[in-house]
């Protein structure tokens, strides 16, 4: 009797809930085909140049953390389950049936139904691999085959994961449903939803942003310097008093409106204090975003983290995004007073048609889930940053991996712990070339070259800001352009040309021209060439903290001092991963790295292998590991979207019944229907795809440099079209299963 | 005078041909102008399934329905919400009011669906409500009221439109007695101001006596008629109980 009772209700419940059915099939099946790389039968046909191993252990952790958030999705439909059949487990118990059994009756059914949606995931997740084996394989530029295969080690990780999932929430569930009392349960559904006006959130989000707000006042104090600065222009005046005075005032705002409330308790309500904050909010969210598009307009510089990232832009994006979080809290904590507002100063809208039915639907639903739909905006607001930013990121890395491994071997010096003079390397790494010849590797072009100091005195300057350029004789320079397919150059006999990183901006390049028209050498005055290169030639090839490298003709070379010793190598195969490591191994036992005592040349060996592997490996990890918590937050995002109208499907087949028999018209109740859900939709995915936009464009101009050397503005534009078009369809999928249900439920 | 509403040879049947039920047999009669009448019956003797078809929220099987000259039977599907919301209005046993409107708004809702001007929809609301002593909750939601307040609000939503015809369908079933007889005063005293015409479904004898005219149904067919006349209600009540009695239900094995 009791398993019929589970398999009758498991029935309802996968027709009320077959969105959340839906859903954790799909994230099971994300999260099988995810883990399934890391599977120890995963063996893709690939060359002996490639090692998928290294790949393993970071994206399982990473598959892992980002689905535990999916408890939050199943702690939330249970909570909801549990909540609608209160009053069916109230006549349970009160036909005599132990609290204990229903409990447990109920916690069979939702882990007997979460259990078939993932072994269905597991089948489904088996075709996914395959699609995630082909992402991968075309990261690494090989062609895929077909080949389906089901891993045992990832079944059973994946069976074992999502089992202490729903046993974890069942058990809490259980727990919940042995301590309600069964006359609480029978009048559950008689209770409203809880007020919002009880609600402690927006208070605490309004003392947090206090502090914040505290912390952005304090950072536009410490640059107080800057702001009396006559060189800056009006707008970047304008930026940083801005950013000053704006949070000056909504920080006093608050003061202000406490001395207020104790002299007048009752007028001061919490709403006055919110209402001018979240303007002022506005005007910070203006200044803070300001801030990238008017430094790089007048080249200001707040300071550049190691990463090369500066700091001011980050701490500015802090600020922006704080306040963008508090903007959205407050709007939709107010959004439903705003629409009763509307509705009472706009009869002639309000009482047109059915509008007083669809005000009444939006309002009631708006005011007792608000802190539902910032979660859910907010979540959007990441899930969508993640994917607008993924592409830029590993294009970035794509095309700085294009720009650092030009050559199959590598090997490049620095001399920043080098002291005297006779410890600068002068050794032409036989052993490299001994390596070679012992495992049949056969070198096709190959060149060593030392980079010289225009002057001797130089090697004694150490100040990272002013450090020198390096120079490369004429012959050594061309030798490289051949090895890459470029076309050798000439230079006049006292002249001198400038070869650039990719990564110099325009603006830099052309002050440092203008300001170095002529060099002094050792060896005489040399005076510049009209002609620069901008051909990628490896990014060893220039001095530390420097993005230029002189070209000398060789005779000048000769009378300077060679402070480094590179040897570039190509090789007419590729060299094998193994055998690139045990180079590595081998070059690094002979010359290391860090050298003993701190004192000494640092020797750097990279191989093309190992850099494309390692480097492929990392890139494939963060684009696939952020689109899979872009997904998963999206897919959450929608779920709990769709539920909130779905679930209380019943409630609304009484309403739109009353307005049947009150003799509304079929195609009005659709048109209402679509109106209501649009809404639902709407709100919160508007709200995020706004917030989103500001943060990435904020994000794009702070790394625009990086955009221009690596990917190219019209490659990201496509890419983050390409994201759009993707999530617009998977919005319209839900949208519309939502509509079709929601019309079925609320269908005579 | 004219019939407002008139029933020819109904019947209802439901289920397939291996399972046929028949809810309506064959019923015919009708309603005049400003008439108050009740339908009365034992559980299953097809009153309820009698109300939705004369509200056109069912379909009959055969016979015909006219509402003045209309024939409710032959409207089609998209003409029913037109028809319902021109000529009909609803009171339920269960109230059906919208818990995300005020009584207000919930009233007001009906004209509104009826595409009434701005400026009448305050003054008719407040008019109705007066009537209906419910003035004082207008701005109040349904969950913040009594039962009888809420079928008042019912009431007047039903009535704010001036339907041609006001199905009544167990009104006083959820109330207590006290409530139930100020509904009933108050459904009197509309038909006898507004001379509304009102059809009563109802098992309860003493709801019924409040009506002018009873139509006692049994296994879907009209058993027998009263009229009230000249009588008092007490009176009316009496003979009530005495059909009842006679047709097997009632209170005949009650000491």
């Amino acid at each position: 009797m009791y398993a019929k009772l589970i398999l009758r209700n498991m029935k309802r419940s996968a027709k009320d809930y077959l969105i959340y059915i839906v859903t954790l099939t799909i994230c099971s099946m994300l999260f099988y085909a995810f883990l399934s790389i890391t599977s120890r039968y995963y063996r893709p046909e690939v060359g002996a140049e490639y090692d998928f191993t290294i790949l393993g252990s970071n994206i399982k952790l990473a598959v892992v953390c980002i689905t535990l958030l999916l408890l939050f999705l199943i702690r939330y439909v249970n909570n909801y389950m549990l909540r609608r059949r209160q009053k069916e487990f109230a006549i349970q118990s009160v036909l005599g049936m132990e609290q204990r059994t229903i409990a447990w009756l109920f916690f069979a059914e939702t882990f007997i139904l979460g259990a078939v949606c993932v072994l269905a995931g597991i089948v489904l997740g088996m075709l996914c691999s395959q699609l995630i084996t082909a992402m991968l394989l075309s990261q690494y530029g090989l062609t895929f085959r077909l080949s389906f295969m089901l891993f045992p080690d990832t079944v059973f990780f994946t069976v074992c994961f999502f089992a202490l999932s729903l046993l974890a929430v069942g058990l809490f569930n259980v727990r919940t449903l042995r301590r309600i009392k069964v006359i609480d349960m029978l009048y559950a559904d008689r209770q409203n939803d809880p007020q919002l006006a009880d609600s402690r959130y927006m208070p605490a989000a309004t003392v947090l942003h206090g502090i914040v707000l505290l912390t952005m006042t304090l950072s536009g104090i410490s640059k107080l310097h800057l702001y009396y600065d006559p060189r800056f222009p009006l707008p970047a005046r304008v930026m940083f008093w801005g950013n000053l005075l704006s949070p000056l005032l909504a920080f006093t705002w608050h003061f202000i409106w406490l001395a207020a409330k104790a002299v007048r308790k009752n007028t001061w309500n919490f709403r006055r204090l919110l209402v001018p904050e979240l303007i002022l909010t506005i005007l910070n969210i203006c200044f803070s975003a300001s801030v990238p598009p008017v430094c790089a307009r007048y080249h200001i510089s707040f300071g550049t983290s190691a990463l090369g990232f500066d700091t001011g832009a980050n701490t500015y994006l802090m600020f922006l995004l704080s306040d963008l979080i508090y903007l959205i809290c407050g709007i939709f904590y107010l959004a439903g007073e705003v629409i009763c507002l509307w509705k009472e100063k706009r009869p002639a809208h309000t009482y047109s048609g059915q509008n007083l039915f669809f005000f009444g639907q939006i309002i009631s639903r708006l005011t007792t889930t608000a802190k539902t739909m910032t979660l859910i905006c907010l979540t959007l607001v990441l899930s969508l940053f993640l994917f607008l930013v993924a592409p830029a990121l590993t294009e970035w890395a794509s095309g700085y991996l294009e720009i650092r491994a030009l050559y199959d071997v590598q090997i490049s010096t620095a001399y920043n712990n080098v002291y005297d003079e006779k410890d600068l390397p002068t050794k032409g790494y036989e052993p490299v070339s001994d390596f070679l010849e012992e495992h049949g590797i056969e070198p096709d072009m190959d060149c060593t070259f030392h980079l010289y100091l225009p002057r001797r005195e130089e090697f004694r300057n150490r100040v990272k800001l002013d450090f020198p350029v390096a120079a490369i004789a004429l012959s050594d320079y061309n030798t490289l352009r051949t090895m890459l397919g470029y076309a050798p150059v000439t230079l006049g006999e006292k002249e001198f040309a400038t070869q650039w990183h990719p990564i110099a901006t325009a603006d830099y390049r052309e002050k440092f021209l203008a300001e170095h028209g002529t060099v002094k050498t050792d060896a005489g005055v040399l005076t510049g060439s009209p002609v620069y290169y901008t051909e990628v030639l490896g990014e060893t090839l220039y001095n530390r903290y420097t993005d230029v490298i002189y070209i000398f003709p060789d005779a000048v070379c000769k009378q300077l001092l060679p402070v480094m010793q590179n040897r570039y190598l190509q090789t007419k195969e590729p060299i094998a991963y193994q055998d690139a490591l045990q180079l590595q191994e081998t070059f690094m036992e002979r010359y290391p790295e860090e050298p003993a005592g701190h004192e000494g040349v640092n020797y750097y060996l990279r191989t093309r292998t190992m850099q494309v592997n390692s480097s492929k490996a990392a890139i494939f990890t963060t684009h696939a590991m952020m689109a899979y918590s872009g997904v998963i937050l999206m897919v959450i995002c929608l779920t709990i979207l769709s539920l909130q109208q779905l679930s209380d499907a019943s409630q609304y087949r009484c309403r739109f019944g009353v307005l049947r028999k009150l003799g509304v018209e079929e195609r009005d109740i659709e048109k209402l229907i679509v109106k209501q859900l649009r809404i639902w939709f709407g709100l919160p995915v508007t709200a995020a795809v706004l917030t989103a936009a500001v943060l990435a464009a904020y994000f794009f101009t702070t790394i625009r440099d990086q955009i221009t050397a690596y990917i190219g503005f019209r490659t990201l534009a496509a890419q983050i079209a390409v994201t759009a078009l993707i999530l617009s369809i998977l919005l319209v999928c839900y949208f519309l299963s939502t509509w079709i249900l929601f019309k079925r439920a609320v269908g005579e | 005078m004219k019939p407002v509403l008139k029933l020819e040879h109904i019947q209802k049947y439901y289920g397939n041909e291996g399972n046929l039920t028949q809810a309506i047999q064959d019923i015919s009669f009708c309603v005049e102008k400003g008439e108050f009448l009740a339908i009365m019956g034992a559980s299953g003797s097809g009153k309820t399934t009698l109300l939705n078809c004369i509200s056109t929220i069912d379909t009959v099987s055969a016979g015909r329905i006219y509402l003045e000259q209309t024939d409710v039977t032959d409207l089609k599907p998209k003409q029913l919400a037109r028809f319902r919301r021109e000529n009909l209005g609803f009171i339920f046993q269960d109230f059906n009011l919208l818990d995300t409107l005020t009584l207000e708004e919930n009233i007001s809702l009906a004209l509104t669906i009826n595409q009434t001007p701005l400026h009448e929809i305050g003054p008719r609301v407040q008019e109705m409500a007066v009537r209906l002593n419910i003035a004082e909750f207008l701005h109040k939601y349904p969950y913040q009221v009594s039962g009888g307040q809420k079928q008042r609000c019912a009431c007047a939503r039903a009535l704010i439109g001036n339907p041609k015809l006001l199905l009544a369908d167990e009104p006083t079933g959820a109330l207590d007695s006290h409530a139930a007889q100020m509904l009933l005063s108050t459904l009197l005293g509309i038909n006898e101001t507004l001379n509304a015409t009102i059809l009563l479904v109802t098992h309860d004898a003493f709801s019924a006596s409040y009506a002018s005219r009873i139509l006692f149904l049994k296994d879907g067919r009209v058993l027998t008629e009263l009229n009230k006349g000249c009588d008092s209600r007490k009176v009316f009540y009496e003979k009530i109980l005495s059909v009842l009695t006679m047709s097997g239900g009632g209170q005949t094995n009650v000491c």
